[in-house]
């Protein structure tokens, strides 16, 4: 059999979503990704997933797994919970579940970004799409995050690299400057570093946003004059880019870092322009945030037990589960992060996603799907909110939103969403 | 009452100034979710004896379906927990209510049951960067009842002013054809001519029409008439539709001015007036030129408006106009949110209130109704707040009341801070008070025509059987916050005030004809600095079909 290939390809490895990727199929294998990272690479594998549906440990029909699941559900109190690797569509469709079901909903987000969005929302932020730090941005600072290991095509396609209408020779345009905050050290290209240790880290932040908006503060220590004069020259660029990682270790992050970076990036857009680009794991998460906040009002930790939306961010999911009867994880099991995999014991739960009969807990019903960009055709959301097309590469198990509507039916039988 | 194919609708005063009908008693008969002629005798009635039947609302400018929006949504949890909207209880079971949250900027699902509680229709979400289309379409999907479009921002495009700065107007316009059709979107939005980009560049912003963009001959001029020009020679159904500069600025009724003079003769409509017709200067000496500015209107049949009027209660600032955003933040300290977006636009936030007891905001209100009612042909100005930055759309009743009854205004105006008013022609006392003809014109027939949408905002043969019924109330905003029957494409959607079914809208867009060979050139562009690729850049499967061109 002949090889196919498939190009712009959206890989959903990291938040990067990088679209680049060509994609070759052979034997119904993906035998070749080329452009992807090797994040990317192990994203995609062979792109081989199983297809089957089980019920207590059994082979069974959708029709009976549908069935299990809509009983799980109306036993309750329930959640539901989003997952990596599914579209944006099956996204929404889980979401119109919860709100039939009456349960909690919420996503791999309340125990990794919600940090940052609590801050957002408090504050407000100053950020850019990704294309906006390509084409503009002249000075580089990472706040404690390299990119390399986690968002590895970061640097090339969006800083520090890419030339772009402001900086036509890319990466010679561009200084860069790694601040270092304990062990937590940025990218080695960087044309000069400033370490902090992180009991000085929040201190740092505000004599930055002091200097920024034109205080003289006399008598620093040497660590925050370093931090002064670095605020002073981030008032010099152009455009200056502040690069930090939202989701650092996938737990939340320090809330005062991400209140001193919200508060900085603000504040330089007084003397010159700055966008805080906050960087987001993969899988779409970014889309359930998304979805989440244009069905019910809030990007996570819903709780629809009372007929209309409420927010209950101070019960993320790892906490929230201890009030919690059943479970259905809709996406990929393996996604989840290990606090919400820990206390996820005791739990009735069934899983609708990619390798769902292959979850690392004990489950009672289980339907693969599709992974969203392999499988199943759709839209994905990159870590700056731009949507996305996905691609079907290969044919693969049932689609998570038609089985999804299949449960929400087998919940109020003759109803749509 | 379960809505059959045919349906005459008995007794009620009509009210359809595109067929010159005024109140009169006349039946309207639906078959097919359309206005038929007649009716066999025996096909099922609606009676509203007494009632007042009009076309269904059309919202010609409101912010409710964009990654913007959901910016916003995000921005405004406080809003939310103060504003839940459980499911409301449908009749035919067919497709299952959903709840959300309101607030200014309610959530998809909400803000489509909320449209038809009002008898609103129809409506379009006024500005969406092209990259993020993608999401405008997804939020549409969950819009229900309304028939919805979007604008789509290409005053700060960079391939466009590449083209301008190149003189390549011809280029330019088959490029906005490409775009308009790739974005799935219904007309070309102007938001602050070549400001959002010196926002971006550092050059902070453009305030004069002949003031060049840093290094390019692109001006705010150039970049109007090129989109003004481009707009009509592709006959699309709804001219351009502008934000002009220096918006919210004391002073800038002379930029809108200039802005209106430099358009004399060509179709365009101008939005959100109210925030454009500042006296005095910049940062101080802030008076009404509302006069000033209608009286311009008035003499150019050309151009078509929509007020933006602001409303005394919360609101939320939101536009692509960063840098007016980043104005509000620095002085009022509220929150703040601003999103450059590559290559194309901005998007500022900023969560506000109109208080009577502020002066400022005293007069953005007065100039508001002067515009109104100082304007001579209803037909080419429009009700709107720009929901939700002068208000929500939920407000339009109230604001009806203020056209149609001086005394409520007398009453408001004994409440505020009359500082700013001296000279100001409400405060002089304006006697008119518009009539229920003149309010369909201003919500319905006028944004209709300014549209195109030939099937909308009239009762006529072949039009969309799209109506509001309301029982008439001496409190005329009670009236029209809550219709005793609203029908979607002859289907009774709300009934007693309440909503019974939440079908599907239509989706409202266009896709002119373009010549594929400048793909080539844009192609080229999204290579060297783009970060999405050309070949995943257009929306697809956009629901229905594209609406017709200007013949």
């Amino acid at each position: 059999m002949s090889d196919s290939v498939i190009s712009h390809a959206v890989c959903l490895g990291c938040g990067c979503a990088c679209d680049d990727i060509e994609i070759t199929v052979r034997d119904g294998r993906i035998a070749a990704a080329r452009n992807a990272c090797a994040v990317g690479l192990a994203w995609y594998g062979d792109g081989a997933v199983p297809g089957r549906v089980m019920v207590r440990g059994e082979q069974a029909t959708i029709e009976t797994a549908t069935r299990a699941i809509a009983e799980l559900l109306k036993a309750g109190p329930a959640l539901i919970y989003l997952a990596p690797d599914i579209t944006t569509e099956a996204q929404r469709e889980a979401i119109g579940l919860a709100d039939r079901c009456g349960a909690r909903l919420d996503s791999v987000t309340s125990d990794t970004a919600a940090t940052g969005i609590l801050v957002g929302q408090r504050r407000g932020r100053a950020t850019a799409t990704l294309g906006e730090i390509r084409n503009r941005a002249d000075l580089l600072v990472f706040w404690a995050v390299d990119p390399a290991a986690r968002y590895p095509r970061y640097v090339s396609r969006y800083a520090i690299e890419p030339s772009g209408t402001h900086v036509p020779k890319g990466a010679a345009d561009r200084r860069v400057v790694s601040v270092d905050v304990g062990v937590a050290t940025g990218p080695r290209a960087a044309h000069a570093r400033i370490k902090l240790s992180a009991a000085n880290e929040s201190a740092a932040l505000g004599v930055m946003r002091a200097t920024v908006l034109g205080r003289e503060l006399p008598g620093l220590s040497a660590e925050l004059q370093g931090a002064a004069n670095l605020g002073r020259e981030m008032t010099r660029g152009r455009y200056v880019a502040l690069i930090h990682d939202s989701e650092p270790e996938e737990r939340p992050a320090d809330s005062q870092r991400v209140e001193g970076l919200v508060g900085l990036a603000q504040a330089l857009n007084g003397p010159t322009r700055c966008a805080l680009s906050s960087l987001r794991a993969g899988g779409n998460r970014s889309g359930a945030d998304a979805a989440m906040v244009w069905q019910t009002g809030f990007p996570f930790a819903v709780d629809f037990s009372g007929g209309a939306p409420r927010y209950r961010p101070e019960y993320p999911a790892s906490l929230s589960l201890a009030s919690i009867g059943s479970v259905l994880v809709v996406g990929g099991p393996h996604g989840l992060p290990d606090v919400v995999r820990s206390a996820l014991t005791g739990r009735r739960i069934a899983v609708i996603g990619p390798r769902a009969t292959e979850a690392p807990f004990e489950v009672e019903a289980a339907i693969d799907t599709g992974v969203a960009g392999i499988h199943e055709p759709g839209i994905g959301y990159r870590m700056d909110d731009v949507p996305l097309p996905l691609s079907q590469i290969l044919t693969g198990p049932a689609s998570a939103a038609a089985v999804l509507r299949s449960v929400a039916d087998a919940v109020t039988p003759g109803a749509r969403t | 009452m379960a809505t059959p194919e045919r349906l005459r609708i008995v007794g009620g005063a009509v009210h359809d100034p595109a067929n010159n009908v005024d109140g009169e008693v006349r039946d309207v008969c639906i078959e097919d979710g359309r206005i038929v002629a007649n009716l066999p005798s025996g096909a099922p009635t609606l009676d509203v004896p007494g009632m007042i039947v009009m076309p269904g609302g059309v919202d010609i400018h409101a912010h409710f379906a964009s990654s913007s929006c959901n910016h916003a949504r995000r921005l405004l949890p406080e809003e939310h927990l103060a504003d839940r909207a459980p499911a409301p209880t449908l009749l035919d079971g067919a497709r299952a209510a959903r709840s959300g949250t309101g607030g200014t900027v309610p959530t998809t699902f909400t803000t489509g049951y909320r449209y038809a509680g009002l008898g609103y229709t129809t409506a379009f979400d006024a500005a969406v960067a092209p990259l993020m289309a993608r999401h405008t379409h997804e939020e549409l999907d969950d819009t229900p009842v309304v028939d919805a479009g979007c604008f789509v921002l290409l005053g700060n495009d960079e391939y466009l002013h590449r083209q301008i700065n190149a003189g390549e107007i011809e280029r330019a316009r088959h490029y906005v054809a490409w775009m308009l059709g790739a974005t799935g979107a219904y007309a070309v939005k102007i938001v602050n001519p070549g400001g959002i980009e010196a926002w971006k560049s550092g050059q902070r912003n453009l305030t004069d029409l002949d003031q060049a963009l840093t290094g390019t001959r692109v001006t705010p001029r150039a970049i109007l008439e090129t989109l003004t020009n481009a707009a009509n020679r592709l006959r699309l159904p709804h001219p351009v539709h502008i934000h002009c500069n220096n918006l919210g600025q004391a002073g800038n009724s002379a930029t809108t001015i200039a802005t209106m003079q430099a358009l004399t003769g060509r179709r365009a409509h101008f939005t959100h007036l109210q925030f454009h017709c500042y006296g005095g200067e910049t940062g101080k000496g802030w008076g009404s030129a509302a006069k000033t500015v209608i009286e311009h209107v008035n003499a150019h049949a050309e151009h078509t408006v929509d007020v933006g009027q602001v409303m005394f209660g919360p609101a939320t600032t939101l536009t692509a106009d960063g840098p007016v955003e980043y104005l509000l933040y620095s002085t009022s300290g509220r929150k703040w949110v601003n999103i450059d977006v590559e290559l194309e636009t901005g998007c500022g936030i900023v969560p506000y209130a109109y208080k009577e007891k502020a002066a400022v905001a005293t007069l953005q209100w007065a100039i508001g109704l002067e515009l109104f009612l100082l304007a001579r042909d209803p037909w080419r100005v429009v009700l709107s707040t720009d929901h939700p930055n002068g208000g929500s759309f939920l407000s339009y009743p109230a604001l009806i009341r203020l056209l149609m009854d001086r005394s409520a205004r007398d009453d408001q105006l004994k409440r505020a801070n009359l500082k700013l008013l001296s000279g100001s022609a409400l405060a002089d006392g304006l006697e008119r008070e518009y009539t229920l003809n003149e309010i369909a014109i201003v919500t319905r027939a006028g944004p209709a025509r300014i549209l195109g949408l030939k099937q909308k905002g009239h009762l006529g043969v072949g039009a969309d059987a799209d109506l509001t019924i309301y029982a008439r109330d001496a409190d005329v905003a009670q009236m029209f916050s809550s219709p005793r029957f609203v029908l979607k494409s002859g289907q009774v959607v709300v009934e007693e005030g309440q909503l019974r079914r939440a079908p599907q809208g239509r989706r409202l867009y266009v896709r002119p004809p373009f010549d594929e060979t400048v793909l080539r050139d844009v192609r080229r562009h999204f290579d060297a600095y783009g970060t999405v690729a050309f070949d995943n850049y257009a929306v697809r499967d956009v629901p229905g079909s594209p609406a017709a061109l200007q013949s």
